[in-house]
């Protein structure tokens, strides 16, 4: 049985340029994955390995987090690389959920960028404990003690220095390690061999403080080190080992390495901290539903005796066909082995089994709990959990935002057409975020998601990878039409013109729902409305929330009660029922006054503080609500919410303003409903629209 | 949810300020007491009063970040609404805006720099000013006094302050304000201190030239809660 206690499944998560793939690639090469260092954007041409699409290599970023495995000293690591762009979070939330631990890197000069807060934000979320990496120590401006300092302030994270540069930009030696107190270098001509000194004299003062104060602030994780401290003299190493996992694994201490993987300084060591103070699978404790017990909650076992559980994290379609990503939760899956779709229902057998290592794989036989593997040739959907048939459970379903924007993709020719319907069938089910859908009206494929960054992304992909050429229509944002109070409806359906006729009555009320899209009470008592037409009532309905009237938009937060009605022996059936519940549902809905909803983004502009009255006077004008405003030094973040409508081209205006110095994030907030003015502008292009079609 | 709901046993209320604020006093208050005893809440409690009395309150937070401020506001507002949040009342959202400054970077004349470009662009234009987190400890006499000087020519109603006292430093002033203040008390209109005394803790007023009720009058402070309660 495999020792799952040397086992590691980490991510890489961080703000854009902090060097998380030139990282990943340096992990790489010290664990003898590969044997060769190619930069991000490389002169030779061949690419970071972690960046394996095309897109991501020309332009320099991660778009889908590729799996990798390796091995540091007798510890395997399954290493995820996640994007940076906000735009693609869902990706960074994947790798979360199936993690045990990650890396947050970050830049010694940018410091803890707007990024880095959505992306702690996600960790803390999914309780991930982590280690900072402070990457870029070589830099110009590079500060360590300053990121540190951030980490605590903006992040609220215990963190603390375990090591002290040697130098630092271009004068970065080494570091000198708190814990055994000795310098370390790393020499050759990769920085591969690794030299251990005294401390410097002249560093060995502060170094000394230093750790006294560090020992004392993982004291507290630890009796053993409080009373050795009491006693004074010298300190078990692993007292201090053990009293730091403690602190990170309960998120309750952050340590801090620090080096530039660039510069191939301090990697080796951040590998030694991912063995020693990240959690292994069984140090957390992971949960699935399960579906035979209305979805009881029940802790997985990691145990490999177990009967399976495993959670489809991620799919591809690569060179081999496709492939999904799993991670074992309990239970071993071997070759052969048949198993159960929990969502589907259906059996799937598993053919080939591969430890994925970037875009080459190695087969392997079987895998154990806490593994993640990539599987050939199984139809799933991203998200879907492989149990055994006894076990019949699902792992907790992982937060999936609501797509905000949307825009019209047009194929060129027919073979465009049908590389088009492949490519969507297949991000839509690696990405539940994005979405494709053909407007019936127009005909046109549409497709939403999360951001313009990520439609566009999308569009790259297809006409790269599926050859299919398509021309995009102008974005579009997702609005959605809700009402704002109760309203009754009473309606008859009567239709009589030769043959047999069409009644139905149906009434009742409609009410704003706080959580949910769309519920159906059924209050009908005696009979008025025959048992067999209460479906058809609720298909009624639920055809009507799909287009609201005011301009189209789905209709959200809906609840409507039927408790009246009436029919005809003969002439009322399913589509008369239908017919008038969607009559009841528009005589109601303009009396529950509706009113248009808009997705409102929460965004965070960061720049040099001289532009910051620019910057709010660009969300201001962007109908944007100031939240707040955070000075640091010369930088500030701004923090507002800004309807997304508005922030179309935005980064073009931001960098005009700022000379090109500032940048921003933007995620999904709420729906919040548009002004009026605005709202009456909309109403009038979707009736203009109309009238044209 | 109506807002006057909400402006009930509010503490401007307890302290008789609540009609001045409607009518447009320029006061200036104070806070006090030994670091972490909810200096902040209280803070807070006058903010949210402003802003359900239709005031623009700026909260400014010296050290803490814009996060963690915002929290506080939804604790409290949770605490009187029964699980409200601040984003839910889009009015009383549109009326808070919160900046927060590194310790060492806040200047009062940074501080003006950027509200200045707020008030020219017409971005927000406070009326209530919260400024938790000064230094008073390293601010003299005449810095104090040039943000007086400030609240009267920038058409503020009011700002509250915070100070912390240290328990070692046993310096007052004749009507009792302690270090770090006592020298600077007649420049405020209202100082307030919270006081612990075995279970309780006391709310003194230490001196309220505006206030209605009379000094010396006691409010406590719910141990659990730190909402504002008459003793």
């Amino acid at each position: 049985m495999k020792d799952l206690s040397k086992v590691r499944n980490i991510g890489i998560s961080a703000h854009i340029d902090s060097g998380k793939t030139t990282l990943t690639e340096r992990i790489l090469f010290y664990t003898n994955r590969i044997h060769a260092i190619h930069e991000v954007r490389g002169k030779d041409g061949v690419g970071a390995k972690m960046d394996s699409m095309e897109l991501e290599k020309e332009r320099g970023i991660t778009i889908q987090s590729a799996a990798t495995y390796c091995s540091w000293k007798d510890i395997n690591i399954n290493i995820i690389d996640t994007p940076g762009h906000v735009d693609f979070t869902v990706e960074v939330e994947r790798a979360l959920r199936v993690l045990d631990g990650a890396i947050l890197v970050l830049c010694s000069v940018g410091g803890v960028q707007s990024q880095s807060i959505t992306v702690n934000r996600q960790m803390t979320r999914y309780n991930v404990p982590r280690i900072a990496f402070i990457n870029k120590c070589d830099r110009t401006g590079a500060n360590p003690y300053k990121v540190t300092k951030q980490l605590r302030e903006k992040l609220e994270l215990n963190a603390h220095m375990l090591q002290m540069p040697i130098g630092l930009e271009s004068d970065l030696q080494g570091m000198v390690d708190l814990i055994t107190m000795k310098a370390i270098y790393f020499d050759g001509d990769n920085g591969e061999k690794i030299r251990e000194e005294a401390i410097p004299a002249e560093m060995a003062d502060e170094a000394q403080e230093k750790r006294e104060a560090l020992l004392e602030e993982i004291s507290m994780f630890s009796e053993e080190l409080m009373e050795a401290l009491l006693e004074g003299g010298d300190v078990d190493i692993q007292i201090i080992y053990d009293a730091i996992r403690k602190g990170t694994l309960a998120l309750e201490f952050t340590p801090v390495m620090m080096g530039s993987a660039y510069k191939n300084k301090g990697v080796q060591k951040l590998l030694d901290a991912v063995e020693l103070f990240l959690p292994c699978p069984t140090d957390v404790t992971n949960h699935a539903l399960d579906l035979n017990k209305s979805e009881e909650e029940f802790a997985v076992t990691n145990n490999p005796a177990d009967p399976l559980v495993a959670l489809a994290f991620k799919l591809e379609d690569g060179r081999y066909g496709q492939l999904t990503y799993i991670r074992t939760y309990q239970g071993t899956l071997t070759k052969g082995d048949t198993v159960y779709n929990s969502r589907t229902g259906k059996k799937v057998k598993i053919g080939r089994l591969c430890r994925m290592h970037s875009d080459e794989m190695e087969e392997i036989d079987s895998c154990g709990s806490g593994d993640i593997v990539a599987l050939f040739g199984i139809d799933c959907a991203s998200g879907d959990t492989f149990c055994d048939e006894k076990i019949s459970c699902s792992m907790t379903s992982m937060h999936i935002p609501e797509p905000v924007i949307s825009l019209a993709i047009i194929p060129v020719d027919n073979k465009a057409q049908v590389n088009m319907s492949k490519a969507l069938n297949r991000f839509t089910k690696e990405d539940p975020t994005f979405r494709s859908f053909v407007d019936k009206e127009t005909g046109e494929t549409i497709i939403s998601g999360m951001g313009e960054l990520h439609l566009e992304v999308y569009i790259e992909r297809m006409k790269r990878e599926y050859k299919a050429e398509v021309e995009a229509g102008a974005p579009r944002v997702a609005y959605r039409e809700a009402i704002s109070q109760r309203a009754e409806f009473n309606y008859t359906h009567k239709k009589q013109t030769g043959g047999s006729g069409q009644y139905g009555r149906v009434a009742g009320f409609m009410e704003p729902l706080e959580e949910g899209e769309f519920e159906f009470v059924d209050a009908i008592v005696g009979g008025v409305i025959p048992r067999e037409f209460i479906s058809s009532c609720e298909k009624g309905f639920q055809k009507s929330v799909a287009k609201g009237s005011l301009i189209g938009a789905p209709i959200t937060g809906v609840k409507v009660t039927i408790n009246d009605g009436a029919f005809h022996a003969v002439d009322s059936s399913d589509v008369a029922f239908q017919l008038a519940s969607i009559g009841a549902f528009k005589e109601g809905y303009m009396k529950a006054k509706p009113q248009i909803l808009e997705p409102i983004m929460k965004v965070a502009v960061e720049g040099p503080s001289e532009f910051q009255g620019a910057v709010m006077g660009s969300i201001n004008q962007r109908r944007g609500m100031i939240i707040g405003s955070m000075e640091e030094g010369l930088y500030t973040v701004i923090e507002a919410e800004v309807p997304l409508s508005e922030m179309f081209g935005y980064s073009t205006v931001l960098r005009s303003l700022t000379q090109g110095k500032a940048e921003f994030t933007m995620e999904f907030a709420s729906f919040k409903p548009v002004p009026k003015g605005v709202s009456e502008e909309l109403v009038k292009a979707y009736q203009a629209e109309q009238k044209n079609n | 949810m109506a807002d006057n709901d909400l402006v009930v046993n509010n503490p401007l209320k307890a302290l008789g300020l609540e009609k001045k604020t409607k009518d447009g006093i320029r006061s200036m208050g104070l806070v006090m007491s030994r670091a972490g005893l909810g200096k902040t809440a209280i803070l807070v409690q006058f903010a949210l009063d402003c802003m359900l009395l239709g005031n623009k309150v700026l909260h400014v937070s010296i050290g803490q970040s814009v996060d963690k401020t915002r929290n506080w506001y939804d604790d409290i507002l949770s605490l009187l609404t029964d699980g409200e949040k601040v984003e839910a009342i889009p009015e009383v959202m549109k009326n808070r805006m919160i900046m927060t400054f590194n310790e060492t970077s806040f200047s009062r004349a940074k501080f003006q720099e950027r509200l200045d470009d707020l008030v020219k662009q017409e971005i927000f234009k406070p009326e209530c000013l919260i400024i938790d987190g000064f230094d008073f400890a390293s601010a003299d006499r005449a810095a104090v006094k040039e943000m007086r000087e400030f609240m009267e020519n920038s058409g503020l109603k009011m700002i509250w302050f915070s100070a912390v006292r240290h328990r070692e430093d046993n310096r007052k002033s004749a009507d009792g304000v302690p270090a770090p203040c006592h020298e600077i008390d007649d420049l405020f209109d209202t100082i307030l201190l919270i006081n612990p005394q075995g279970e309780e803790m006391n709310l003194e007023i230490l001196k309220c030239d505006e206030c209605t009720v009379d000094p010396g009058t006691k409010l406590k402070l719910d141990p659990s809660t730190l909402l504002i309660q008459k003793k």
